[in-house]
């Protein structure tokens, strides 16, 4: 594990590009909520962000601007050197790179597990069905689900089929994930071992943008921790800042109040 | 009295009109299911007008009876605009465009049912949306419409017997005839409807078996 001053360090010693870069970005639903009021982040490459805030600060819907699920109204979002859009074959092919998991798991209900996984490399990257069903094998076996390849997600626990939902982002070999309340709707002994698959990415250098509630996981795994309030940016900075020293009021109350919430469970140490 | 042999002897009689009521039902259904989801896409996405269109063109035949539309058709059709078609193709189109409408209404709640999160799980992988459409939502949609779509089949199966006022000989004109030929109107009737019955209860029975299917699947 790395230490706080190795973080930190990292942090402020990249002077390259960003790989996800999130300039001053507005949003404002149909219905008139601004969920997004000029949000600025970055995440450089091999970098874990964990964006953090109660519900309803415009997390998840940043999430889904920055893969172009959802359009933004002002501002930019840069993936490499690349500006992400919504529509057409551009906004297809970064999509392609970008991983996402949901906080619902949104599994195919009609294909089994291998199904799912394949899905991405047989439509969307149309290899030979071969080279899919290896690859489906091979992720299905890194999150621990090489027994489960022929069961439909129904058949699975919640823990199980967000593992296989992992994998079937990382069968597309994308170059960043993003991950939206991927444990909220896991039963609590489930948590763990979703966590862990997240955390095994991290450690293998995926640059990850991470929605969460869990506060233990954004502690020992973030590089850097944003955190959220009514679609602004409140403060950020390494995990050991900000939950060592956070400088507003309004983060000291936000993190008292989860700190006390039963869901977080803890990660397993390395 | 109930006159045994007159009973059996409808059946052979009946056969010929068989084939044209199994051959209407396997001709309409499959373009009335093309026609149902074309309609039901444009509803659902396509430009204001368009889709206004389909509305129209969908709550007009759901909403006159079916008898009227086939006499329509197969009269005012070819008087008023030279329109002149055999009569098998005329009642042909007008149950098509008829199951279509209702079939279409069951297919555009069938695809409104998918939750957006799949649309978001297909797309994020960079899939397009005609690819999100047909590998994620459509699969999931057609196993949710499926035992109202069978159970309309064996609807149309049955209301191709309206045909038979227009001529077309069908089982049910068939039988019809053969009444006015013997007047044996009690043992005919009957062999009538005991061909219906036969030959739709194990359709009926299809359908409850999709039904059952669909539940444990959801």
């Amino acid at each position: 594990m790395t230490t706080d001053d190795q973080r930190d360090h990292r942090r402020y010693a990249h002077n390259g590009p960003a790989l996800i870069r999130v300039e001053e970005v507005f949003r404002r639903y149909p219905t008139g909520v601004e969920a997004l009021r000029g949000v600025s982040l970055i995440a450089h490459e091999g970098e874990v962000v964990c964006i953090i805030g109660p519900s309803g600060s415009g997390k998840s819907t940043l999430l889904r601007c920055v893969n172009g699920l959802e359009p933004i109204d002002r501002g930019r979002i840069l993936f490499g050197d690349r500006e992400v859009r919504g529509k057409g074959r551009e906004a297809r092919a970064i999509r392609q790179q970008i991983g996402m998991v949901f906080q619902s798991f949104e599994l195919f209900p009609h294909m089994t597990a291998l199904g799912n996984v394949g899905e991405g490399p047989r439509t969307v990257l149309r290899m030979a069905h071969a080279a899919v069903e290896a690859r489906a094998r091979a992720l299905l076996d890194k999150v621990g689900l090489a027994d489960k390849a022929d069961a439909l997600p129904l058949q699975l626990s919640g823990g199980q089929q967000q593992r296989v939902a992992i994998a079937r982002a990382l069968a597309m070999e994308p170059r960043a994930m993003l991950f939206d309340e991927a444990t909220s709707a896991l039963d609590p002994e489930t948590v763990g071992e979703v966590l862990n698959v997240m955390q095994q990415l991290a450690r293998e250098g995926m640059t990850m943008l991470v929605v969460t509630h869990e506060m233990g996981f954004a502690r020992s795994v973030a590089d850097w921790v944003v955190v959220m309030e009514n679609g602004q940016v409140l403060e950020e900075g390494t995990p050991a800042r900000i939950f060592g020293g956070p400088r507003l009021a309004r983060t000291r109350e936000f993190l008292q109040r989860v700190e006390h919430a039963p869901h977080d469970a803890t990660v397993k140490p390395e | 009295m109930f006159h045994l042999p007159a009973f059996l002897d409808a059946f052979p009689a009946l056969l010929s009109g068989l084939r044209v009521t199994i051959e209407l039902t396997l001709l309409v259904m499959p373009c009335a299911v093309v026609v149902a989801l074309l309609l039901a896409l444009a509803r659902l996405y396509a430009p204001r007008p368009i889709a206004n269109l389909a509305m129209g063109r969908v709550e007009l035949w759901r909403a006159t009876p079916l008898l009227l539309q086939l006499y329509w058709l197969y009269y005012v059709m070819p008087s008023e605009f030279g329109i002149l078609l055999p009569g098998l193709a005329t009642v042909a189109f007008g149950l098509i465009c008829n199951v279509s409408a209702f079939l279409s209404e069951n297919f555009r709640a069938g695809i409104a049912s998918i939750r957006a999160g799949q649309w978001h799980a297909g797309r994020a992988l960079g899939m397009s949306e005609i690819q999100a459409f047909f590998r994620i939502v459509m699969p999931q949609a057609w196993s949710r419409v499926l035992p109202e779509t069978a159970s309309m089949w064996v609807e149309l199966f049955k209301e191709t017997s309206l045909v038979s006022t227009l001529a077309v000989a069908d089982l049910t004109y068939r039988a019809l005839a053969l009444r006015t030929e013997n007047y044996r109107t009690l043992e005919v009737l009957t062999a009538l409807a005991v061909a219906y019955l036969v030959l739709a209860y194990p359709q009926a029975k299809f359908c409850d078996w999709l039904y059952r299917r669909q539940r444990v699947h959801e």
